[in-house]
């Protein structure tokens, strides 16, 4: 059974401005994806693309002014819009649960690590005192934490950047949850700690034969930790597929643009690149949302392209995807 | 050889801590010269911002010297360095805060010139729009305020002010770390121009290899507020010598799953600028550390012509780590 | 950015801004309407504040032209009362004056050099808060003699400290902003920093405190002249009316302290609201999320 569907979802916001009009921004606009069981899927996508939105939809919780106009996500095939919140709370932080990018700001600070771990099974399940902290031991050394023991006294000040972020996926993982979504996991670490704690998430995902959506800017990270890959634009997926077939063969003008922008490629094959900002939420254009900013962009464009597949479980929104430039 | 622009000698930065002292930058020297871009490697903790205030000389060293376009800058007063500032500019690394919020782009775009150029104000107008112009800002932009434009557009914004007065060096600190993939590359290829136009030195800081690997000539890898390694980039990634160096580069994510990753694992994290250990720095996570490592900082030693290195293992040749499994 | 809407007239934004702060809006209207009393007392007020009937003393409200009654001295309490409008804006506006032309480049100073000039800002403000204001006003009023002039001063250069330290705690944080350490880079002179790109930034901040320190200091002013220290009976001051009317409480003749007492309320009220309100508006978290 699939883990998680997202199918055709939308989020708007109603704001108010100084000059007292109501204006809505259209932050995702038809988002649908899947995540299976035992898969990584990468969610890519430059900043106000709707990355973390999607996740907050699907962890179920935005809040008002944020509306779900349209669309549909499912867990373990069940649906999730309109669950009441006490129902939502049961499946949040047990089946399916969250790792956020600020570690440090994640932790009680008033609590040591041990007795969070703790309270985290406790509010989710029957578990005695005992058991509880000895899985919470046990977690810990998973993450590769050293000397758990005394690690379950400390505090959340004592603890470095890779060390807190440890502690999260701990936290993440204690309740044996179905599905896992990290969120920028890694961003704002160094470059050494990051592969440390990249290695350690993907090694307990894979053991445990979790599904995990990876939410990141860092192509890197897709690259070498995701096995397939969505790209987003604007709050719309226009590209998925498997990592290697996407990055070796982008059909999508904007991932092929984020691609050429990295370092490596803008050294072998120069300065391609037309960045540009992207679309104004609050008035959307018809048709594919990358158009002004393509440089295929064609009449045909003023519809908006269905998503066209292209290879095994690849496919693009763009009406030229896998024809040649 | 033509005589550098920047000229540093045995920087050492504290910054005063409650219990002690932050040893930011250790005892650091360098040059750079007419038209270079150095490029400044490392994590956090390894000085590389404070090198940047240093030599702008937005903050005062605790020692060593300073030397900018001949002149000693180590102690030269405010006033002093006030005439100077149009040759030696910096770009911050937030766009969104580096920007008076209450000033128009214009008047940002102008302020420069007010304050080094003898231009009336009709002039400086016109040449706020040249400025615009060549960083491609569009025109209407200079009519608002910061808050109106995007992070891209406003580190064009940050970019037009430092080179407005024609400097000999800009310092760009991870200048565009918090952009977005696409509008990156539009402002690393802006620099690149400009550099080639006007051929600015430029010492370009950075956490992130590939960018560094890109824009610069020469490179220098920290750590800890010491330098570890310096070369010619293309040197240095290809044959990285200093343990740290190598286990840095290996590290690092290609964005490209094509591209095998050969991770050298090293055990902990950096430790604390507050207690820095004796030796070598890196002693403590280093694979291939000698008891001799943690007893004496060891000096640069010569790789090949240009590279240097702080490994003593360099000495016998024996600094290379063991090529590590590919991880699948 | 929505660029391609029309831009919206002066009236949508006036409007924007009423539905953004309800507190606002109510606090202004309240301050209209008292700005309203003050500017036209003399049309409004039915008699002469200090025109004495000695033969109607003491007469409850609805005696004949005394809508409001009367006080002990014949005095219509109602036209007083609206003649107290000016007092109290006579006495806040300057006031505010005095506590913003001092108070903000002595904030600025303080917060930007630090040093003594700090220290010294920052124990004036321990001794101000050690002791309640009142009674510090209360010495220094008895010292220099009651009046307008006196009370006005005392209340400004008493607040203005508190004025520099909100302005402090705001070059403060600007002073290590990356924007002020890039005017220093451009070569900006010190002067220049710290008029040009600080003070504009913490202005509009401080500015919104105006309504609500002044709304202490027309407090203050009723109370210095309720205890017989401020503004002196027969001037239609709100807190002076009340001193004089509290003595006839008792006996059963309320209206003379009641109707003063309330208007001192009202401002107060509308100052703080107003003041409230305006710190919502000019936060800019509140106003980035409308945008």
């Amino acid at each position: 059974m699939t883990l998680l569907e997202v199918d055709d979802l939308h989020v708007e916001f109603a704001a108010r401005g100084l000059d007292n009009r109501v204006r809505v921004a259209s932050a995702l606009n038809g988002v649908s994806f899947k995540v299976e069981a035992g898969e990584v899927l990468g969610l890519v996508g430059e900043t106000g693309a709707g990355k973390s939105l999607t996740a907050l939809a699907a962890m179920g919780l935005l809040r008002p002014p944020a509306r779900i106009p349209r669309g549909a996500i499912r867990f373990e095939g069940r649906p999730l819009i309109g669950l009441p919140d006490s129902a939502m709370a049961r499946i949040r932080g047990r089946r399916m649960t969250m790792i956020v990018q600020s570690p440090l700001t994640s932790l009680d600070p008033l609590k040591r690590i041990g007795d969070q771990l703790i309270r985290m099974q406790r509010v989710h399940g029957s578990a005695s005192r005992a058991e509880a902290r000895a899985k919470a031991e046990a977690m810990l050394a998973a993450v590769r934490i050293p000397d758990p023991k005394r690690r379950m006294q400390a505090w959340p000040h004592e603890l470095s950047g890779g060390m807190a972020q440890r502690v999260l996926i701990a936290m993440a993982l204690v309740n044996d949850p179905a599905l896992v979504i990290a969120d920028e996991p890694t961003t704002g670490l160094d470059v050494t700690v990051q592969a440390q704690v990249l290695d350690t998430l993907r090694d307990l995902v894979r053991e445990r034969g979790l599904g995990a959506l990876v939410i990141t800017h860092d192509l890197g990270v897709v690259a070498h930790y995701c096995q397939r890959v969505a790209v987003m634009f604007a709050g719309r997926i226009v590209e998925d597929g498997p990592v290697r077939e996407v990055f070796a063969r982008p059909a999508h003008p904007y991932t092929q643009a984020l691609i050429a922008s990295t370092p490596g490629r803008i050294a072998q094959l120069g300065w391609t690149v037309t960045g540009g900002t992207p679309p104004d939420l609050y008035n959307l254009p018809e048709g594919c949302l990358y158009r002004d900013r393509c440089l295929r962009a064609a009449p045909a464009c003023l519809v908006a392209p269905p998503r066209r597949e292209i290879g095994p479980a690849h496919g693009a929104a763009c009406h030229f995807a896998g024809e040649a430039a | 050889m033509t005589a550098p622009v920047l000229s540093v000698r045995n920087l050492v930065h504290r910054f005063p801590a409650t219990n002690g002292a932050v040893h930011a930058v250790n005892d650091v020297s360098f040059d750079i010269a007419p038209g270079e871009t150095l490029g400044l490697v490392g994590e956090s903790g390894s000085g590389k911002s404070t090198i940047g205030l240093l030599v702008t000389r937005l903050l005062s060293p605790t020692g060593g010297s300073i030397a900018f376009d001949g002149e000693d800058i180590t102690r030269a007063s405010a006033a002093t360095l006030r005439p100077l500032r149009a040759r030696l500019q910096i770009v911050f690394q937030d766009p969104w805060g580096a920007l008076n919020p209450r000033m128009t782009i214009g008047r940002l775009l102008e302020e420069p010139l007010l304050l080094h150029a003898r231009q009336n104000a009709a002039e400086r107008t016109a040449e706020a729009r040249r400025l615009a112009d060549r960083v491609r800002l569009p025109e209407a932009a200079l009519a608002r305020y910061p808050h109106e434009l995007s992070g891209g557009q406003l580190q064009r914004v940050s970019i037009a002010r430092a080179i407005a007065n024609r400097p000999k060096l800009v310092v760009l600190d991870e200048p565009t770390s918090s952009l977005d993939l696409s509008v990156r590359a539009g402002i690393l290829q802006l620099l690149d121009e400009l550099q080639r136009e006007t051929g600015i030195a430029m010492l370009f800081i950075s956490h992130d290899l590939e960018t560094v690997r890109l824009v610069s000539h020469r490179v220098i890898v920290l750590y800890l507020g010491r330098i570890a390694e310096q070369a010619a980039a293309a040197q240095l990634f290809a044959s990285p010598a200093h343990p740290y160096t190598q286990t840095l580069l290996s590290a690092h994510l290609p964005p490209d799953p094509a591209v095998p990753l050969a991770r050298h694992e090293v055990v902990g994290e950096i430790p604390s600028p507050l207690r820095l250990p004796p030796g070598c720095f890196f002693a403590g996570r280093c694979p291939i550390a000698l008891p001799a490592c943690t007893q004496a900082t060891p000096a640069m030693l010569a790789v090949e012509p240009g590279h240097h290195a702080a490994c003593l293992r360099i000495a016998d040749g024996s600094n290379l780590l063991a090529q590590p499994e590919g991880t699948p | 950015m929505s660029v391609t809407l029309p831009a919206p007239s002066a009236m949508d934004r006036v409007v924007g801004v009423l539905r953004r702060s309800p507190t606002f809006a109510i606090g202004f209207a309240i301050l209209l309407f008292y700005a309203a009393l003050a500017a036209f007392a003399d049309l409004l007020a039915p008699l002469p504040p200090t025109l004495s009937f000695p033969y109607e003393t003491l007469k409850p409200p609805g005696t004949g032209q005394f809508i409001l009654g009367t006080d002990g001295n014949g005095m219509d309490v109602l036209s007083r009362t609206i003649y107290g409008a000016r007092y109290a804006f006579g006495i806040a506006v300057p006031a505010g004056i005095i506590m913003v032309v001092v108070g903000i480049p002595l904030g600025l100073l303080a917060g930007w050099k630090g040093g003594w000039l700090d220290e010294v800002l920052l124990r004036v403000l321990d001794v101000l808060r050690a002791f309640p204001t009142i009674i510090l006003a209360m010495a220094v009023v008895a010292a220099m003699g009651p009046g307008f002039l006196n009370v006005i001063l005392v209340i400004g250069f008493l607040d203005s400290p508190i004025f520099a330290r909100i302005v402090r705690a705001e070059v403060l944080a600007l002073r290590n902003a990356t924007f002020v350490r890039a005017a220093v880079a451009a070569g900006n002179p010190e002067w220049r920093v710290l008029l040009v790109h600080i003070l504009p930034n913490v202005i509009l901040g401080a500015t919104a405190q105006l309504p609500l320190r002044m709304a202490w200091a027309v407090r203050i002013s009723a109370t210095l002249a309720f205890i017989g220290i401020g503004v002196q009976a027969p001037a239609p001051e709100w807190g002076a009316m009340i001193r004089q009317g509290a003595e006839y409480v008792i006996s059963g003749e309320w209206w003379v302290a009641l109707f003063p007492g309330l208007a001192l309320i009202g401002m107060v009220l509308g100052l703080n609201l107003a003041g409230d309100g305006l710190s919502d508006l000019l936060d800019p978290k509140r106003r980035a999320s409308g945008k």
